[in-house]
């Protein structure tokens, strides 16, 4: 298998020795092209406390296309659209910086990184970003205010990613009996 | 009718005692393109006892609730087909699937009422006809009720079974529905995609197909492979259906936007249902595409090369040719009868030309004229004999190849395979060459060369081809399917129906542009747009939805023949790969780039980094999903067990270009070959290269250089700078030829969108043109096709500028330059 192959291979690796702070498991077993994780947010960020769903879809092409990473948990944040879609601007994702070398982990991790050090001068949301450069009382008062409302009790998938709510959304926890390829990680923490 | 009708009548009770109900059928197999089947469904008992329900019409869901009662035992095989009633006299029966079922596997024929509802998969005869969709009957041994009747009578309210008179198709497939991924609903259990099928959608397709018949006849509004993992068709969203013509697509941002078919275009913005504005204004963008399509040329037309009433000065070298041809060769003066339409003028001077008047062309050579080679005899004989042969019994020349006159009119002969010159007739055994004229690319004499050919002759007669307007694509292909290549050789008449006029061009131009606009029509499965932009046009894939696809590529590919042998141009532009194929030319990674510039750059970064170590963890395999069904194949016989490696990567990229490209399209482009070269021989269009092959089958547009120059960005130049300013004059001396090949070099293809340059699109959304400071002023510039880009060195010279320009220019490596 070509992609698949890579993919499992990664999936495992991501689930036995998990990037820190992120959780990876896969909502629909028989689906490796779409991955589900929980981000803690990192210490001594607004974002501490929170904890953020992120959907990873992987296209057939994988690894010669760039995955897709969007927030399922809403976010008050410079590099991510402010809306239920959660759209990431990562600049390893897009397509003319992607490398068929890099790997899922690196992805999450760069996306953990983006809450431990927004990019305002790379925003998808540009008054956040000027409130995050002008105004941090004010930014840091925001985020904190949508960790509370959105990133608190249970992760929630459904309605997020760039494609409608799938058949499986609407239950929370699922995918974590293990299965026959093994090494399926608990869902959540 | 049935596969066992042996089977003996014995032990059957004296009356009947067993009532089927034939209630529906779901989700059958959609056999033509045009039209719905009107199915009906035959019942047999052991092969006996036919009951024949009435004909439901042009649906793929037909619903009969009729009832019939059988004689049976326990043993009997009851076996229910469906047939197309609009088929039903030819071969095959119009068969759309049959169930089998032995009665005591179901039901127990006991006294007690019993009663059983079976949904069943219909399933293939022998002749092995691909069928698809779900049949829906009751058995019951209540023979006490009446029967159902057709729905034509009444019936007792009493007496049916409302739960099932409902359609309610959801709840028929209920049980494949939720374990599969929405697009897989597209597959039958053969695998095989059941077109008119809608994804996921809570209605009767066929009230679907209804609604979108008025505009689009076959429109299925399914079958589009392009999202796969969305549960909404890409021609829908959450607030409903978009209108016809236009589809949903998402950026790499996941931002979506709309594309709407009818104009090319895109916008942010969400259509709003069936303005009238809009459809004015698709109607005012087509009025324009309409007017640019008439507006394309070719040299040759332009300069009427062959047209002495327009070319009195060329009339001298003309002359010298016809003398100074004897030097090499003999034209011997035509004698006998001039072949039919051919007419035989003089110019005032009173020099002999050539009307034809099957294509409405003039000449000079006279069409009766045997061309004379001499030829030195052959090893044999050593006394220098010198041997005459017509060049007629020499057959044609080689694949590649054009003979051509020097401007003192010698005959000298050009390879545009290698590119290179000989006086040698590459037919006859070859003698050393001099001072032969230096390989020039000259499209304008290819194109003379071209037409000449016996081969591309107008044949006597007429060819008349009569269509609605409305029903273009499908009357054309009833009518030029229907036709042969000889007939479609001769004088095309089009006639659209409901209108008066005769066709003296202005109609057969007509018919290509609105051809080309539906046959190319993505909405068909048979061609999509390319990743690389929303205009060029590859071959779908998955066009195997559509069970008739390969008739349908052979029906374009002839159209696209006719239309060359006919001098009329498509509104229509493929990748540059498909042109290279077309020609037989491999393809090679910078292809890739108009095809899916990601996959490209991700490719060409493997060849240019280590990935030592196995960091890619590929194999000499790739997957192929075809309607939710994810497959492996190999790219060598085992690939998918052999890794990929620093050294084989070369290899393995190469095949992932064949493959990405030309094999998941071989079969159908085999097809539209064969139905090309019906009307083209490969021999004669080799000639060309593929840009040039490219202006042939869409023309040489108009090229508003101001338009362009206004709508193009610069990095690292201003439009004042003096490199700037030659690129603009030199642009602006070259003739539309050149400029279409520099649009080509830049941008991908010699398509301008219908609203200008403002409007150019690049691989991620719209790109203007862009002029980027970079490169040597010793190197050639170069271009990044994907980006609308073209790198240009700071040239000193407006000559040294026009020098490497042209060189880049001519250059034809591949359409994406690297």
């Amino acid at each position: 298998m070509a992609s698949q192959k890579r993919i499992a291979k990664e999936l495992a690796e991501c689930t036995s020795s998990p990037p820190p702070g992120i959780t990876v498991f896969l909502p629909n077993d028989s689906d490796v092209h779409r991955w589900h994780a929980v981000l803690e947010g990192p210490e001594g960020t607004v974002y501490q406390g929170g904890r953020f769903g992120l959907v990873v879809t992987l296209p057939a092409e994988y690894p010669f296309k760039a995955p897709t990473v969007t927030f399922a948990t809403r976010i008050y944040h410079p590099n991510v659209t402010n809306d239920s879609l959660g759209n990431i601007c990562l600049g390893l994702l897009k397509p003319e910086n992607w490398k068929p070398s890099t790997r899922l982990a690196s992805v999450l991790e760069a996306v953990r990184g983006l809450l431990v050090e927004p990019l305002p001068e790379d925003p998808l949301e540009a008054r956040i970003a000027d409130e995050f450069r002008n105004d941090r009382r004010e930014f840091d008062k925001n985020a904190r205010g949508y960790v509370q409302r959105y990133a608190k009790g249970p992760v929630k998938f459904e309605g997020s990613g760039t494609a409608p709510a799938p058949a499986e959304a609407g239950d929370n926890k699922k995918g974590s009996s293990g299965s026959g390829s093994g090494n399926t990680g608990t869902s959540g923490s | 009718m049935s596969m066992s009708s042996s089977r003996m009548d014995a032990g059957l009770p004296a009356q009947p005692n067993l009532r089927v109900t034939i209630i529906a059928a779901d989700g059958l197999y959609k056999r033509d393109v045009f039209r719905f089947p009107d199915p009906f469904a035959v019942a047999t008992i052991n092969g006996e006892q036919t009951k024949t329900t009435t004909v439901s019409k042009r649906t793929l869901n037909p619903y009969w609730n009729e009832s019939f009662d059988f004689k049976v035992n326990e043993d009997s095989i009851l076996a229910v087909q469906v047939f197309d009633q609009k088929k039903f006299k030819k071969k095959d029966q119009g068969f759309l699937g049959v169930i089998n079922i032995r009665i005591g596997d179901v039901i127990e024929l006991t006294p007690e009422a019993d009663d059983q509802m079976l949904t069943r998969d219909l399933k293939k005869s022998t002749d092995n006809l691909v069928v698809h969709g779900k049949l829906i009957i009751n058995l019951s041994t209540n023979l006490t009720v009446p029967t159902r009747m057709p729905p034509s009578s009444t019936l007792p309210s009493g007496n049916s079974r409302p739960s099932l008179l409902s359609p309610q198709p959801s709840a028929l497939s209920n049980g494949d529905r939720a374990s599969e991924r929405p697009s897989s609903a597209m597959s039958g259990p053969n695998g095989t995609p059941a077109v008119g099928q809608t994804m996921n959608l809570p209605h009767r397709p066929a009230s679907l197909v209804s609604t979108q018949s008025a505009t689009s006849p076959t429109v299925n509004g399914s079958g589009h492979p392009h999202h796969p993992s969305s549960t909404l068709s890409p021609f829908e969203d959450a607030l409903g259906r978009l209108p016809a013509g236009w589809e949903r697509r998402e950026d790499n941002l996941g931002r979506t936007y709309y594309v709407d078919h009818n104009t090319r275009t895109t916008s942010w913005n969400r259509p709003t249902g069936t303005g009238a504005a809009e459809t004015r204004n698709a109607e005012a963008t087509t009025q324009a595409e309409r007017q640019r399509h008439q507006n394309r040329t070719l040299p040759e037309d332009r300069t009427g090369a062959n047209s002495p009433t327009l070319l009195a000065q060329q009339a001298a070298t003309q002359a010298a040719s016809a003398s100074t041809m004897l030097h090499t060769g003999t034209t011997a003066p035509g004698t006998g009868e001039l072949p039919p339409g051919w007419e035989q003028r003089f110019t005032p001077e009173g020099r002999p030309y050539f009307v034809d008047h099957n294509t409405r062309t003039t000449t000079w050579v006279d069409p009766r004229r045997q061309q004379f080679i001499r030829m030195y005899g052959p090893q044999s004989s050593s006394n220098g004999t010198i041997q005459q042969q017509p060049v007629s019994q020499l057959g044609p020349l080689p694949s590649g190849w054009e003979m051509r006159l020097t401007n003192t009119a010698r005959v000298y002969f050009v390879d545009h395979n290698t590119k290179t010159t000989t006086w040698d007739d590459p037919r006859l055994p070859s003698s050393l060459d001099q001072n032969v004229p230096q390989y020039k690319r000259d499209f304008r004499r290819k194109l003379i060369y071209f037409r000449s050919q016996p081969a591309m002759r107008i044949l006597s007669g007429q060819c008349h081809i009569k269509v609605r307007r409305s029903h273009i694509f499908e009357d054309s292909f009833a009518e030029i399917s229907r036709l042969s290549a000889t007939d479609l050789k001769k004088r095309l008449m089009i006639k659209f129906d409901g209108e008066d006029g005769l066709d003296y061009g202005g109609l057969s131009r007509e018919f290509f542009f609105l051809l080309s606009h539906e046959m190319f029509n993505p909405f068909y499965c048979l061609f999509e747009y390319s990743a690389h932009d929303n205009y060029t046009l590859q071959i779908n894939p998955h066009s195997g939805i559509n069970p008739e696809h390969l008739n349908y590529f052979k029906f374009i590919g002839r159209v696209v023949g006719l239309a060359i042998f006919h001098r009329r141009f498509l509104d229509a532009f493929f990748i540059g790969a498909l042109y290279k194929m077309m020609l037989g030319k491999p393809v090679v990674l910078a292809d890739m780039e108009g095809v899916d510039a990601d996959f490209h750059r991700s490719l060409k970064w493997m060849l240019e980094n280590d990935i030592s170590g196995g960091i890619l963890e590929q194999t000499f395999s790739t997957e192929d999903e075809r309607f939710g069904v994810v497959t492996v194949e190999d790219l060598i016989p085992n690939g998918r067990n052999i890794e990929v490696t620093n050294e084989n990567k070369k290899e393995y990229v190469d095949l992932m270009v064949k493959w990405r490209i030309e094999k998941r399209v071989a079969e159908q482009f085999a097809a539209f070959k064969s139905g090309f070269e019906e009307l083209i021989p490969q021999d004669l269009i080799n000639v060309f290269d593929e840009r040039e092959l490219e202006l042939l089958i869409g023309g040489i547009a108009e090229i508003d250089v101001d338009d362009w120059k206004k709508h193009t960005d610069y990095r690292g130049y201003t439009e004042s700078d003096e490199v700037i300013q030659f690129f603009w004059q030199t642009v602006r001396s070259w003739d539309g030829e050149q400029k279409s090949r520099l649009l080509q070099f830049t941008t991908g293809t010699s398509r301008i969108p219908v609203n200008g340059f403002k409007d150019l699109q690049g691989s991620d959304g719209p790109r203007r043109f862009t002029i980027e400071k970079a490169g040597e002023i010793t190197n050639l510039p170069k271009a990044h096709t994907c980006f609308n880009r073209l790198d240009l060195p700071p040239y000193k010279t407006l000559e040294m500028l026009q020098q490497k320009l042209t060189i880049a220019v001519e250059e034809t490596m591949g359409f994406g330059q690297e």
